[in-house]
């Protein structure tokens, strides 16, 4: 939980993260914030987040960017869509969150387990031009490690009831066609939104 | 009537039985669909994640440069491709500047989009493109007394607000099943999130939220649940003997595919239909009406 005890000391806020954030793709949009907090009151993941959206963008604001990058809001989001929806301001909160996960994991926040699985997706993605469910999730339990691949053997029966029914293909569908195509087009997306960010 | 049809990513694994009584259903209304070539991941609204909206809406957009030449819309079942195909189509239509950065990607790859095309959710084509009054005449099993709890999911409505349906209170499904001839149940969750990807990574999430989900359609008298999407059909249907372990419940509710009911009511092959692919069994419900294992 966010600490709320108010100390004496001079507060240090370091703008310069507040700058990096609102020039991102849509995090420029969260300047129109104005904390009225109903994208907290609306979230589906809210009770698990480490500080609610609205309060994260406060945060935002203050400078703390090792307590909004290290933190899980972004990460629990579902992308659901209901604070977009609701935003009194129109701020595609959803599309900020992914501007937020981008930069925790360009800066390294890599702690959270979906922080891998964002990974392993895009992996595989980017080496099939489709992403193989079977591809993914052994992706992502070998980025976790032991402690995950045990968890993954206390659902083994949810893992055979779906193969049971045809759900769980383990022959990977072939690479698409155009894959180098693909992979040259990512590469110049990348150089673009790079070069636009600046 | 012509539509390019996007399948994506899950069709092809967990989500078989959407893909399979789609195109059946399709065909039976006198639609035509035609695989975009060559398809890739639309990105997901993970994608972005790690690589920033604009290349994951480049990656989108690869998908709506190879439809282009037919012309034709896009037909999409799975909500997360929908968010992502439809939000990318209108940054296309409604931002210059990201049209022509976005162009400048796609050329690298040899490709161009114009954006020319309209994006689909195949509930809002079968609502307004086909016509309640069609799907009910196509109907030869009427699914009479059967209770059906309509759910959205998140997605699938609020991807682009008010595009075609109440983000909030969504409708186009229950008019569907009404039409199947059988009853929609009141369903206060019917656009509640299900938790999506969380199943792997954070897996209470999904069971809380499919405890909420299945309770809420089991209070208000339903049978069985009917979805537009891959996501919430997987956690309300493979993880629901977990959800029972967790909480101490005893669901035993089906959810399908609404495509797969309309299969099932148009009296189509029961290949079509889909039912083996079902983890919690739906031949309980369906008995009355002389289906059987």
């Amino acid at each position: 939980m966010a600490d709320n005890n108010v100390s004496s000391a001079p507060i240090k806020y370091d703008h310069n993260f507040a700058q990096e954030f609102f020039s991102t793709e849509n995090g420029r949009l969260a300047q129109k914030c104005m904390q009225c907090g109903m994208c907290a009151v609306s979230c589906a993941t809210k009770d698990l987040m480490d500080h609610s959206p609205r309060r994260l963008f406060n945060l935002v604001r203050a400078g703390k960017k090792d307590e909004v990058l290290g933190s899980n809001t972004m990460w629990m989001c579902t992308s659901c869509c209901t604070c977009k929806v609701r935003c009194p301001r129109g701020i595609p909160l959803v599309d900020v969150m992914h501007d937020l996960k981008n930069m925790a994991i360009a800066q390294n926040y890599v702690s959270y387990p979906q922080a891998a699985f964002y990974q392993a997706f895009w992996q595989e993605v980017l080496n099939r031009g489709r992403a193989f469910e079977g591809g993914v999730m052994a992706r992502y339990y070998l980025k976790r490690g032991w402690g995950e691949i045990k968890k993954a053997f206390e659902m083994k029966d949810l893992g055979m009831s779906m193969l049971k029914h045809g759900r769980l293909p383990m022959v990977p569908p072939r690479k698409i066609k155009g894959l180098k195509e693909l992979q040259q087009i990512i590469e110049k997306a990348q150089a673009l939104q790079r070069k636009e960010a600046k | 009537m012509k539509y390019s049809l996007y399948p994506g990513c899950s069709m092809e694994g967990t989500a078989v039985p959407y893909l399979k009584s789609i195109e059946v259903v399709a065909e039976a209304l006198g639609m035509h669909l035609e695989e975009i070539p060559d398809w890739n991941c639309c990105g997901a609204t993970i994608a972005s994640g790690v690589v920033g909206d604009f290349t994951q809406q480049v990656v989108a957009a690869r998908n709506l440069a190879l439809a282009e030449p037919k012309g034709y819309d896009v037909l999409v079942g799975c909500s997360s491709c929908y968010f992502s195909l439809a939000l990318t189509n209108r940054r296309f239509q409604t931002d210059d500047h990201f049209r022509q950065m976005a162009n400048e990607a796609l050329a690298a790859g040899g490709l161009r989009y114009n954006g020319t095309l309209r994006v689909r959710q195949i509930l809002e084509v079968m609502i307004n493109d086909i016509g309640l009054d069609k799907i009910a005449a196509r109907v030869k099993r009427p699914l009479t007394g059967l209770k059906v709890a309509g759910y959205v999911g998140c997605q699938t409505v609020r991807a682009v607000p008010w595009e075609f349906d109440d983000p909030e209170d969504p409708v186009f499904m229950d008019k569907l099943i009404e039409a199947l001839g059988a009853t929609p149940v009141k369903f206060p969750m019917k656009a509640k999130c299900c938790g999506s990807s969380q199943a792997l990574t954070a897996t209470d999430i999904v069971l809380a939220a499919g405890n909420d989900i299945l309770q809420c359609a089991l209070d208000n008298g339903a049978q069985m649940l009917v979805t537009p999407c891959p996501m919430c059909q997987l956690n309300l249907d493979a993880y629901q003997g977990m959800v029972n372990q967790q909480f101490g419940k005893n669901f035993n509710l089906p959810v399908l595919f609404f495509t797969q009911l309309m299969a099932i009511a148009f009296d189509l092959p029961p290949a079509a239909w889909a039912l083996k692919n079902m983890i919690v069994s739906p031949y309980e419900a369906l008995a009355p009406f002389g289906i059987n294992r």
